[in-house]
């Protein structure tokens, strides 16, 4: 039988690198889920994009090897030939929307196939009702919860009819609900015959991944050397909250928000999406405002927030003009502790947005920590698409500074992150707090662990 | 930010233009801003019955409050004319700024932008063009969330927003490195959006030659009867010229 996609020693040179990445090899036949993982910057997005054809023809550099889609060989067959074979999803569903309305993001595939309007219509109406959008036709598919949008891009996708997806870390930027809701809908598609090969680091629990083919990636994580010890120790807050609550536009975001939280703990705020994580982090920040009462005990100092993506607040040539960009006062001791403790020192000349997200995320963090008069940290979903290696660097980084007697709040999906490194959790839901414990709780199984996946 | 926070021009979905064809309605822009010629009284009577389609299609509130975001131009040219020229001459010039300004609002006020590059390609525009131009239309709400993201989290480490408007040779060395701090990276978050759209437009199979639209664009009775009263129109203003 003739494998539906099948990479025969595929690999790819980008221009100005050094090493190529791959040589990989796979073989996919109908119905068939194929788990590849590996380190990060080992190679999954770049092979994935070799599957789904778009290397070579959307990236410039040097393809060899042979990756034939359907009996195309992706080098000599257009790329909308080979979309009609294989779909790819990618980890951000928001950078994948192209259209004003949920129908008309489906429909845009469909038009591109060729078929007839008839078909269009009974195409549209099947993913649809199977992903979960009827009723949502019109909606703006930006005002639609991240695990919509991803079903909306899965959705457009299978509409195709493909016999091929490919998810790129599709899974990695939803909440535990989303992501139950998704692979719901991706098991259905395998049993349809659909064969999915998932560039994840780790696969959401279900049935839906039994008889998963596995596939490992060579690569190197990054060794893990002892963490220095921060030089500064800060005067712990001591931070009460009473009856806060947030209203965005007619929307009440957070309600009667009642929480004392101290200096030297990581606190991890739970909660699935819109349940109010940000908000709560913006309003510790004094980015937001709100009403009810927040008090600091002493007066000490304040929180700085950590944003979700740090390519908004990158822009010097270098990575040491970036830390010491408005905190030229810092001495030569505290700026190498600072590169030491994020796992910068390779970097320190190099151009920041060339560096990995993992370390554009601990670059932004070491950014923030040298704000004078910090006294605590609010990370914004700090582990969202990182591989293990680095969502245990950045739980080591926070332990670090909650030692020296830092805040630290971080808002997270990820119970199992929480469950390692945090002393307390807060769940929220609907803006409100629906738990508010020992982080030891979420080790227990039977516990808060599945509470918290029940609400998320 | 909440994600519906995202702010789009927005479609007046109980508008009667609904259901007019995108093309008519840019062949009426396209009339009302060839009329911005005409004398102040053959002005006047087009411009009389432009605001009375505009208020017959329910989308005179976002004419108004377009034209209302420009009342400080507005308000500076009438007086500028006016002490200059005169008050004919004043009317007449804010009259034509004011017909210009609101002639595509009744596109954009009761089109998406998918009805666009549908209405664009099947006038001749290359689909590569349209789909650029639809999406960066649709983009628009997009780049100011995006902006304002940017905006706050310079803020949280410590940079200010970008100086106040002034001669460029008055800008110092730390304004600079401001505006630097915020236009890097949206020109980056931009570049990355610009480039994530040609992927996921390429992996639904764009610029197919086999490509049919899904939707229809056919000139029923109501493009008739509005291209007709346009001709009209316009007609009796250019001959009472």
């Amino acid at each position: 039988m003739t494998p539906l996609l099948e990479a025969a020693q595929a690999a790819f040179h980008y221009p100005g690198r050094e090493r190529a990445v791959g040589p990989f090899s796979l073989s996919v036949n109908a119905g068939e889920l194929h788990h590849v993982r590996g380190p990060s910057g080992c190679g999954k997005s770049t092979f994935a994009r070799m599957l789904a054809g778009l290397i070579p023809h959307l990236y410039h550099g040097r393809f060899s090897g042979a990756v034939h889609v359907g009996g195309l060989r992706t080098v000599d067959a257009p790329l909308w030939q080979l979309s009609a074979r294989v779909g790819l999803v990618g980890q951000n569903p928001a950078a994948q929307l192209l259209a004003t309305t949920v129908r008309d993001e489906v429909v845009f595939g469909l038009e591109n196939l060729g078929v007839s309007r008839a078909e269009m219509k009974t195409r549209l109406d099947a993913a649809l009702d199977g992903f979960g959008l009827r009723g949502m036709e019109d909606r703006d598919p930006h005002s639609l919860s991240g695990g919509e949008q991803q079903n909306l891009v899965l959705a457009a996708i299978a509409a195709r009819r493909p016999q091929v997806i490919v998810l790129d870390e599709a899974f990695s930027m939803l909440d535990a609900g989303a992501v139950t809701d998704v692979a719901d809908h991706l098991q259905r598609l395998r049993y349809e015959g659909t064969a999915l090969l998932a560039f994840e680091h780790r696969l959401p629990s279900g049935n839906w991944r039994r008889g998963a083919r596995q596939h490992v990636l060579a690569g190197e994580p990054p060794a893990e050397e002892p963490l220095p010890e921060w030089p500064q120790r800060v005067v712990p807050l001591h931070l009460h909250l009473q009856g806060l609550g947030v209203t965005l536009g007619r929307r009440r975001v957070l309600e009667d928000i009642h929480l004392s939280l101290t200096g030297g703990q990581v606190i991890a705020v739970l909660g699935g999406n819109g349940a109010g994580k940000t908000t709560l982090l913006r309003a510790l920040a004094g980015l937001q405002p709100f009403d009810g009462d927040m008090r600091d005990d002493r007066d000490s100092g304040r929180l700085g927030l950590c944003f979700q993506n740090p390519d908004q607040q990158i822009f010097n040539p270098t990575v040491r003009q970036e830390i010491l960009f408005g905190n030229g006062g810092i001495d030569e001791h505290l700026y190498r502790c600072t590169l030491e403790l994020f796992g910068l020192r390779a970097y320190e000349y190099r151009p920041p947005l060339l560096l990995s997200e993992g370390e554009k995320k601990r670059l932004a963090l070491a950014i923030l920590l040298l704000r004078p008069e910090l006294r605590g940290l609010c990370l914004d979903e700090p582990t969202l698409g990182q591989d293990p290696q680095h969502r245990r660097m950045i739980g080591r980084v926070v332990r670090q500074l909650a030692s020296a007697g830092y805040l630290c709040v971080v808002a997270t999906h990820d119970v199992d992150w929480a469950a390692e490194w945090c002393d307390e959790f807060v769940l929220l839901h609907d803006g409100r707090i629906a738990a508010h414990q020992n982080a030891r709780a979420l080790r227990q199984p039977e516990g808060e662990e599945r509470r918290c996946h029940a609400v998320m | 930010m909440p994600r519906g926070d995202v702010r789009r021009l927005a479609v007046v979905e109980g508008s009667f233009l609904r259901r007019v064809d995108p093309r008519t309605k840019i062949a009426l822009s396209l009339a009302m801003s060839a009329a911005v010629t005409l004398p102040l009284p053959s002005l006047a009577l087009v411009a009389a019955c432009f605001a009375g389609l505009l208020v017959a299609a329910g989308v005179a509130r976002p004419a108004a409050a377009q034209l209302w975001r420009g009342r400080l131009w507005f308000a500076v040219l009438f007086l500028l004319d006016w002490c200059v020229v005169g008050i004919a001459f004043a009317v007449l010039i804010t009259l034509r700024l004011a017909l210009l300004t609101s002639s595509f609002m009744l596109i954009f006020a009761s089109t998406t932008p998918d009805e666009l590059r549908l209405a664009g390609e099947r006038l001749g525009v290359p689909p590569r063009l349209a789909f650029a131009f639809a999406t960066a239309f649709g983009s628009l709400g997009l780049m100011e969330r995006e902006w304002r993201g940017i905006l706050e989290a310079q803020q949280a480490r410590g940079i200010g927003s970008a100086p106040a408007m002034q001669r460029w040779w008055q800008l110092r060395r730390a304004d600079l490195a401001r505006v630097t701090a915020l236009v890097v990276p949206a020109i980056v978050l931009a570049t990355q959006r610009a480039w994530s759209i040609g992927e996921a437009a390429a992996a639904r199979g764009f610029e197919s030659p086999e490509r049919r639209s899904y939707r229809v664009l056919r000139l029923r009775a109501v493009d008739h009867a509005l291209l007709a009263a346009t001709a009209l129109v316009l007609g009796v203003s250019f001959l009472l010229r």
